[in-house]
C-alpha cells in the first residue's frame, strides 16, 4: 500500500514565469529514408525559427540561446548512441551545454520539462528542445521488440515482445470492471484517424467507419490494429523562453502555466491497491461505490497520469478541467489507454470514462476537443518527438494559426501531399487554455503540461 | 604492406538516397544476479518469491522477486509460493515482436495468487482463458528456455 507523506505531494512552483515561442515539425513517416535524423531536426527547428513569427533570423536567435534539451527514447533505433550530441553539432548550437532525456514514451514531455525547469530558475533564458525518432531502421516486428525491451526484460519482455499485449492485458481487466462496450473504443480510433486527414504532418489519416474497427484483425485481444499508434520518424521542436526573451522573440508568447510529471511501476503487476488521489474536482464520496468491487489503480487506470494531473492542476489552479481547458492532446498509443487517461486527468471519475467520448465531448464542438492534431493513433509516434509534437500542435492552436500550419496547401506540397479535399477547420475558436499529456510504458512516467495564453 | 579489408561490404538497398544494410549479429551476457534462485528453482518445479522480514513493510511477497524490499530497501527472503493462482486479466497475442519464442495464437494472462501482493505476468500453455479461472503452474523442465518462459499455468 502506498501512503503518501509529507513532501510527496508538495506543488511544484516555478521561481520565473516559463513561455513558449514557437513550435517547428516534420511530417511524420513509417519510413524517412530521404533525410538523415540531423536534417529532420533541422527541418524542425527551421520552421520554429521562421515560421512563428519570430522577431529574430536563425543565426540572431542562435545567439540568444543559452542550453538545449533533446528527446530521444531508445538509441538503439537510430543505431546511433549519444545521437544528441551528433544533432546538437549538426545544429550548430556548440559549445552550449545540453542534457538529453529519457522518460520512454514520455520522453518528449519530459524533455519540455528538463527546459522549464532550466527557465523558471533562472539557469537559462532561451531553450531549443528537440526530438525525434527514427524508428525505419529495422522491421516493424524488429520495432516492437526494441519497444517491447523497454519492458522488464527479465519478466515480461519474452511475454510476447509486444507492448499493445502488455496494454491488452489491461484493456481486458478495464473492460470487465467498467463494461465498455468495442463499439465505444472505435470511436476514438475513428475520430484520432479522422482528424490526422486534416494534417499535413500525419502519417496514418483515415475516413474509417465502426465497422472497419469492429471487423479490423486482432493485434492482441480487445485491440485490433486500427486502434494501435503508428511507428513513425519524424522531429519536432519547441522553444521555451523566460518572460522578457520571449517578448524580445515573438508577440504573441504562450505561459507553460504548468508541467509537472508522475510515475509508477514499471510492470503492471506490481501495482499495489491504495486509496484514490483526488483531484480537485473530486471528494471521497465520488468513489464510494467504484472502491467496493474494485482496486485502484489496478490495471484499469494510472497512477502516474494521476500524479501528473493533481501536481499540474494545482500549479496551474485548475478546478474543473472539461471546464476549464479549451482542449487537450491525449498519448493516445491505444484506444484503451486513451478512455483509462480521461479519468486520471478528471475529465470523468474513474468507471466513467468512456462518457467522455460517448457523449460527444472529446470532438471539435464538444466541451473539450481531443488530440484534434490526430494524435498518435492518426498523425505520429516518432517516440522522441511525441510529447513535444503535442505541445507544438496546443501551442497553436492557442495562437489561433492551426490554420497556418495545417490548410496552407504549400504545407501539404513541402511534403509531397496534396492538401486533401475534405480538409477540417479544426482550429478551436477563442482557444485560451489547453494541456498535453506524455505518457510511458504501461504507465510508467507521464508528464501533463497546461499552457495558456497570457 | 597495405592493409587489407578483412570485413563484408554492405549491401546496397537504394541508391536513389542511398540506403544500405547494416547487419548485427551478436550476443549479450547477461547474468539474472541476486534473482538467480528463481530460476533455478523453476528446474524443480518451485515457485520461489521473495518476503521482506520487516513487519512493518509489505507482508505479501513478491513475484517476480526482488532482492531488496522496495519500501525499506534491505535485502529480503526467499519463499515458497502456491503453485495455484485465478486469472485476473488476459489477451491472446497474434501478432507477437521479433523475438518471441512461442507459437500463436498465444494467451497472455496475469495471475492471482494468495499471499501475494503482484500480480505476474505468465501464459496459459493450454485451454481458454477466462478472467477467475483457477490455474496451476506449469513449469517447462524439458527443453528448458532459461527465461520467464519456464513458467506457465494451465487450467486448475
Amino acid at each position: 500500500m502506498i501512503t503518501f507523506r509529507a513532501g510527496n505531494l508538495r506543488i511544484p512552483r516555478f521561481e520565473k514565469p516559463v513561455y513558449v515561442v514557437a513550435g517547428g515539425l516534420t511530417d511524420f513517416r513509417k519510413r524517412y529514408p530521404e533525410k538523415t535524423t540531423s536534417e529532420l531536426c533541422a527541418d524542425a527547428l527551421n520552421m520554429a525559427v521562421h515560421e512563428n513569427d519570430l522577431k529574430v533570423s536563425m543565426k540572431e536567435f542562435k545567439g540568444l540561446a543559452n542550453f538545449c534539451v533533446y528527446s530521444q527514447f531508445a538509441d538503439h533505433f537510430g543505431d546511433q548512441l549519444l545521437a544528441a550530441a551528433k544533432v546538437h553539432d549538426y545544429l550548430g548550437f556548440d559549445p552550449l551545454g545540453n542534457i538529453e532525456v529519457k522518460t520512454g514514451g514520455a520522453t518528449g514531455g519530459h524533455a519540455v520539462l528538463a527546459g522549464a525547469l532550466a527557465i523558471a530558475s533562472g539557469y537559462a533564458n532561451v531553450v531549443p528542445v528537440v526530438g525525434w525518432e527514427r524508428m525505419d531502421e529495422v522491421p516493424t516486428k524488429v520495432g516492437n521488440a526494441y519497444i517491447a525491451s523497454a519492458a522488464d526484460k527479465d519478466f515480461e519482455s519474452e511475454l510476447g515482445w509486444m507492448y499493445a499485449s502488455y496494454y491488452a492485458l489491461m484493456a481486458q481487466r478495464y473492460i470487465h470492471e467498467n463494461h465498455v462496450p468495442r463499439e465505444t473504443l472505435a470511436k476514438i480510433a475513428i475520430k484520432n484517424h479522422g482528424y490526422a486527414v486534416s494534417s499535413p504532418f500525419a502519417q496514418n489519416p483515415m475516413r474509417i467507419t465502426e465497422k472497419d474497427v469492429l471487423e479490423n484483425p486482432m493485434v492482441s485481444d480487445p485491440l485490433a490494429f486500427l486502434e494501435c499508434c503508428v511507428m513513425s520518424t519524424g522531429a519536432a521542436t519547441l522553444i521555451l523562453a523566460d518572460e522578457e526573451m520571449a517578448y524580445t522573440l515573438s508577440d504573441h508568447p504562450v505561459r507553460l502555466k504548468a508541467i509537472a510529471s508522475g510515475t509508477h511501476t514499471l510492470r503492471t503487476a506490481d501495482r499495489r491497491a491504495m486509496d484514490v488521489l483526488l483531484l480537485p474536482n473530486e471528494t471521497p464520496d465520488t468513489y464510494k461505490e467504484y472502491r467496493e468491487n474494485r482496486e485502484w489503480p489496478g490495471f484499469s487506470s494510472f497512477l502516474a497520469a494521476r500524479m501528473a494531473a493533481y501536481l499540474a492542476y494545482h500549479m496551474a489552479g485548475i478546478k474543473d478541467p472539461v471546464e476549464e481547458l479549451d482542449l487537450i492532446e491525449t498519448h493516445d498509443a491505444f484506444t484503451i489507454s486513451d478512455i483509462q487517461t480521461y479519468e486520471d486527468v478528471g475529465l470523468r471519475p474513474y468507471g466513467q470514462g468512456r462518457d467522455f467520448i460517448d457523449s460527444g465531448d472529446a470532438y471539435l464542438g464538444g466541451r473539450l476537443p481531443t488530440n484534434l492534431s490526430g494524435g498518435l493513433i492518426g498523425t505520429m509516434h516518432a517516440v522522441g518527438a511525441t510529447g513535444i509534437f503535442q505541445i507544438v500542435e496546443v501551442f497553436w492552436q492557442l495562437q489561433n494559426k492551426w490554420a497556418k500550419f495545417h490548410a496552407d496547401p504549400k504545407m501539404w506540397d513541402r511534403f509531397d501531399k496534396v492538401m486533401p479535399d475534405d480538409i477540417e477547420d479544426l482550429q478551436v475558436k477563442n482557444a485560451n487554455r489547453g494541456g498535453a499529456i506524455s505518457h510511458a510504458g504501461t504507465g510508467s512516467h507521464v508528464s501533463m503540461a497546461i499552457l495558456e495564453n497570457p | 604492406m597495405a592493409v587489407q579489408l578483412i570485413g563484408n561490404g554492405l549491401e546496397i538497398l537504394s541508391d536513389d538516397r542511398l540506403v544500405i544494410k547494416n547487419p548485427k549479429h551478436w550476443f549479450h551476457i547477461h547474468s539474472y544476479g541476486q534473482l538467480t534462485p528463481f530460476f533455478h528453482g523453476l528446474r524443480e518445479k518451485k515457485l520461489l518469491g521473495t518476503r521482506c522480514t520487516d513487519p512493518h513493510c509489505e507482508t505479501r511477497a513478491w513475484l517476480p522477486p526482488r532482492a531488496h524490499c522496495p519500501d525499506c530497501l534491505q535485502p529480503a527472503e526467499w519463499v515458497e509460493l502456491p503453485q495455484v493462482g485465478k486469472i485476473f486479466t488476459h489477451t491472446t497475442i497474434e501478432y507477437p515482436g521479433a523475438l518471441f519464442k512461442l507459437s500463436t495464437p498465444c494467451p497472455l494472462i496475469s495471475v492471482e495468487i494468495d499471499g501475494v501482493c503482484t500480480k505476474p505476468m505468465s501464459y496459459l500453455l493450454e485451454g481458454e482463458p477466462k478472467i477467475g479461472l483457477p490455474v496451476r503452474a506449469w513449469f517447462r523442465i524439458d527443453n528448458p528456455t532459461n527465461t520467464i518462459l519456464d513458467l506457465a499455468w494451465v487450467p486448475a
